[in-house]
C-alpha cells in the first residue's frame, strides 16, 4: 500500500515547486499518471523512493515512512540509476540484484529471453541501446516478486512488439503499480486501472481509465467540476459528460490547457 | 548478505585500475631504474635501499589510483545505494563489509604486482636478484593499505555526495593521490618530523612495506644517511587507527547516502 499525503518538493535551483501538495493512495490497485514532460511525474516517483527531500508532507509504503525504510524488497522501479550499484555485465547484474532482492534469478533470465534480450547479457548497461536499457529496467522491476512497482515512462524508446508484450505482463502482474506516462493515447490499454493527471506539480484525480471518454476540460471554475486545475494560465475544470474539450482528444494535458487558454 | 564476489570482480576487471594503477606505474619503475638511478651513489646496500624506496612509493601511487576508481564508482552509484538499502536486503554494513573484502584483495594484488615488477625491472638494471625479506609482513601491510585507501576515498567521496555536492567530486577523488605523492616522495627526499611520519598513514604504509622488503626498519628519510629509524609497532598502530577511524566514518556516511544526479558533477 502506498500513501502520499500533502507532498511538496521544491528544488533549490528552481522558482516553482516540482510537487505541490500531492495526495495519492494506492491499495491493491494499479494507476496510470498522465502528464507532460516536466509536470512532476518522475519527481513523484523519486520522492516515493526517498531520492528527493520533501519540503512538507509524508510518504509511506506498506505502513512504513519512506526515509526510515530498510529491507523492503517488494518495492521495485524501472529507474535506470538504481541498477548501477556496481559496474558489471547484465548477466552479473541479474545475479547481483536477485541476490539482494532475495529471489531466484531464473525468472528474470526467462523474461529477458521472452523479450529477446539475451544478447544484452554479456554487455554492460551503457553498451545497450536506449530502448534496451529501458526494457532492462522494466523487466528488473517486474521480476523478484514485487508488491509495489513504480514505473517511469516504461514505453519510451521501446518498440511496438515489446510494448504490447510488456502491457500484457503489467496487466497480469499481481502487484500494485504506479505508472507514469506522457502518452494519453496509451490509456485504452489500461482499462480497469485508475487514472490521474499531473499538471504543474499537482495531481488531479483519481478517475477510472474507462471514464476517459466522459472527461472534459473547460476554462474557468465550473460548478460541479470533479477537479479544478490552478495554473499560470488560469483555472480549468475537469468535468464529466460535457465541457469545452474532451480530454481524450489531446496528446497531453498541457497542450489542451494551452489550446483552451 | 554480501556482494563481495561481484565487487571483487568489478575491481579486478576495472580497466582504469589496470591501466593507471599498474601500466602507468610500470612506466615510473622503468624511469626509476634506468633514468633516475644515473649519477646516484648506490654502493654497498645502496641498490637495495634505492630499489625498496621506489617499491614503496610505487605501491602508494598504485593504490591511490585504486582509490580514485572507488571514489568515481560512488558518484555513479548514489541512487543504487540508497535504493538498495531501502528496497532490498542489502544493508550499509554488509555492503561496506564487501567493499572492505574486495579492497583487501585488490590492495594485495596491486602490491604484489608492483613487488614482482620492481624486482624484475630493478633486478635487470642492477643485475641483482632482489628477494623480499618478510613476505607475511608485506601481505599484512598490503591488506591494511588496500582497506585504508578504500576507507579514505569512500569517506571523502561520501562527504561530497551527502553534504558538498558533486562539483567537489574531482578534488575529493584525487585527494588521496595528491597526499600519496606528497608524503611518499616527502619521506624519500625530506627529513620529516618523526611525529608526522608516524601520524601519516601514507608513511606508515611506506615504512612497513620498506621493512618487509629489506628486512630492516625504514629511516625517517629514506634517501638520507644516518637518519633516525622507525619502530614498526608504532607504524602498524598508526595505520590501524587511521583505517578504523575512516572505516567507521565511511560506514556511518554510507547509511545516510544522499542521491545525486551525476550531471551535477559536470564542470563545464
Amino acid at each position: 500500500m502506498l500513501r502520499v499525503e500533502r507532498l511538496s518538493v521544491q528544488f533549490a535551483e528552481t522558482k516553482s515547486p516540482a510537487l505541490r501538495g500531492v495526495d495519492l493512495t494506492l491499495q491493491n490497485e494499479k494507476m496510470v499518471v498522465v502528464g507532460a514532460n516536466g509536470s512532476g511525474k518522475t519527481t513523484l516517483l523519486r520522492a516515493i523512493l526517498g531520492f528527493v527531500r520533501a519540503q512538507s508532507g509524508r510518504v509511506s509504503v506498506f505502513g512504513e515512512e519512506v526515509p526510515s525504510i530498510r529491507g523492503m524488497a517488494g518495492v521495485t522501479t524501472n529507474l535506470p540509476e538504481v541498477y548501477r550499484l556496481i559496474s558489471l555485465p547484465v548477466r552479473d547484474l541479474v545475479a547481483l540484484y536477485a541476490r539482494i532482492k532475495g529471489a531466484a534469478e531464473t525468472e528474470l533470465l526467462e523474461r529477458l529471453h521472452e523479450f529477446e534480450l539475451d544478447e544484452t547479457l554479456g554487455r554492460k548497461s551503457y553498451q545497450l541501446s536506449t530502448g534496451q536499457q529501458k526494457m532492462l529496467g522494466n523487466l528488473f522491476s517486474v521480476c523478484f516478486a514485487p508488491k509495489l512497482v513504480l514505473l517511469d515512462e516504461p514505453f519510451d524508446n521501446v518498440d511496438f512488439t515489446r510494448r504490447r508484450r510488456f502491457v500484457r505482463l503489467l496487466r497480469e502482474l499481481p502487484a500494485e503499480i504506479l505508472l507514469n506516462t506522457h502518452e494519453l493515447d496509451l490509456l485504452p490499454q489500461f482499462i480497469g486501472w485508475r487514472l490521474a493527471f499531473m499538471f504543474d506539480g499537482q495531481l488531479f484525480g483519481p478517475f477510472g481509465v474507462e471514464d476517459l471518454d466522459r472527461l472534459y476540460l473547460s476554462r474557468g471554475r465550473v460548478p460541479g467540476a470533479v477537479s479544478v486545475l490552478e495554473t499560470s494560465l488560469g483555472e480549468f475544470s475537469i468535468t464529466l459528460d460535457g465541457g469545452d474539450r474532451p480530454i481524450k482528444s489531446a496528446t497531453s494535458m498541457s497542450s489542451l490547457v494551452e489550446a483552451l487558454a | 548478505m554480501n556482494v563481495l564476489k561481484w565487487y571483487a570482480k568489478a575491481m579486478l576487471t576495472n580497466r582504469s585500475i589496470w591501466s593507471w594503477g599498474v601500466g602507468f606505474m610500470l612506466f615510473w619503475l622503468v624511469i626509476g631504474a634506468f633514468v633516475e638511478s644515473q649519477g646516484q651513489d648506490l654502493s654497498g646496500s645502496g641498490t637495495v635501499v634505492y630499489t625498496a624506496s621506489w617499491f614503496v612509493v610505487i605501491v602508494l601511487f598504485s593504490l591511490s589510483m585504486f582509490a580514485v576508481a572507488v571514489a568515481n564508482s560512488l558518484t555513479y552509484g548514489s541512487a543504487a545505494l540508497s535504493y538498495s538499502f531501502r528496497f532490498s536486503n542489502l544493508t550499509p554494513r554488509s555492503f561496506f563489509g564487501s567493499v572492505v573484502g574486495g579492497s583487501a584483495l585488490v590492495g594485495t594484488v596491486l602490491s604484489f604486482v608492483m613487488l614482482g615488477s620492481t624486482v624484475a625491472v630493478f633486478g635487470a638494471k642492477f643485475d641483482t636478484r632482489f628477494t623480499p625479506a618478510n613476505l607475511p609482513a608485506l601481505v599484512g601491510t598490503s591488506v591494511g593499505a588496500g582497506v585504508f585507501y578504500m576507507a579514505c576515498s569512500m569517506t571523502l567521496m561520501l562527504v561530497v555526495i551527502n553534504y558538498l555536492g558533486l562539483k567537489s567530486a574531482s578534488f575529493a577523488g584525487f585527494l588521496p593521490l595528491l597526499l600519496s605523492y606528497t608524503f611518499g616522495l616527502g619521506q624519500i627526499y625530506v627529513q620529516l618530523p618523526a611525529w608526522l611520519v608516524y601520524g601519516s598513514p601514507y608513511n606508515d604504509i611506506a615504512s612497513l612495506l620498506y621493512q618487509g622488503f629489506t628486512g630492516h626498519p625504514a629511516a625517517i628519510q629514506l634517501a638520507g644517511s644516518g637518519a633516525e629509524v622507525l619502530a614498526w609497532p608504532y607504524l602498524a598502530a598508526g595505520l590501524v587507527v587511521w583505517t578504523l577511524l575512516l572505516s567507521t566514518s565511511a560506514a556511518w556516511l554510507l547509511g545516510r547516502v544522499r542521491v545525486r544526479q551525476i550531471e551535477e558533477g559536470r564542470q563545464i
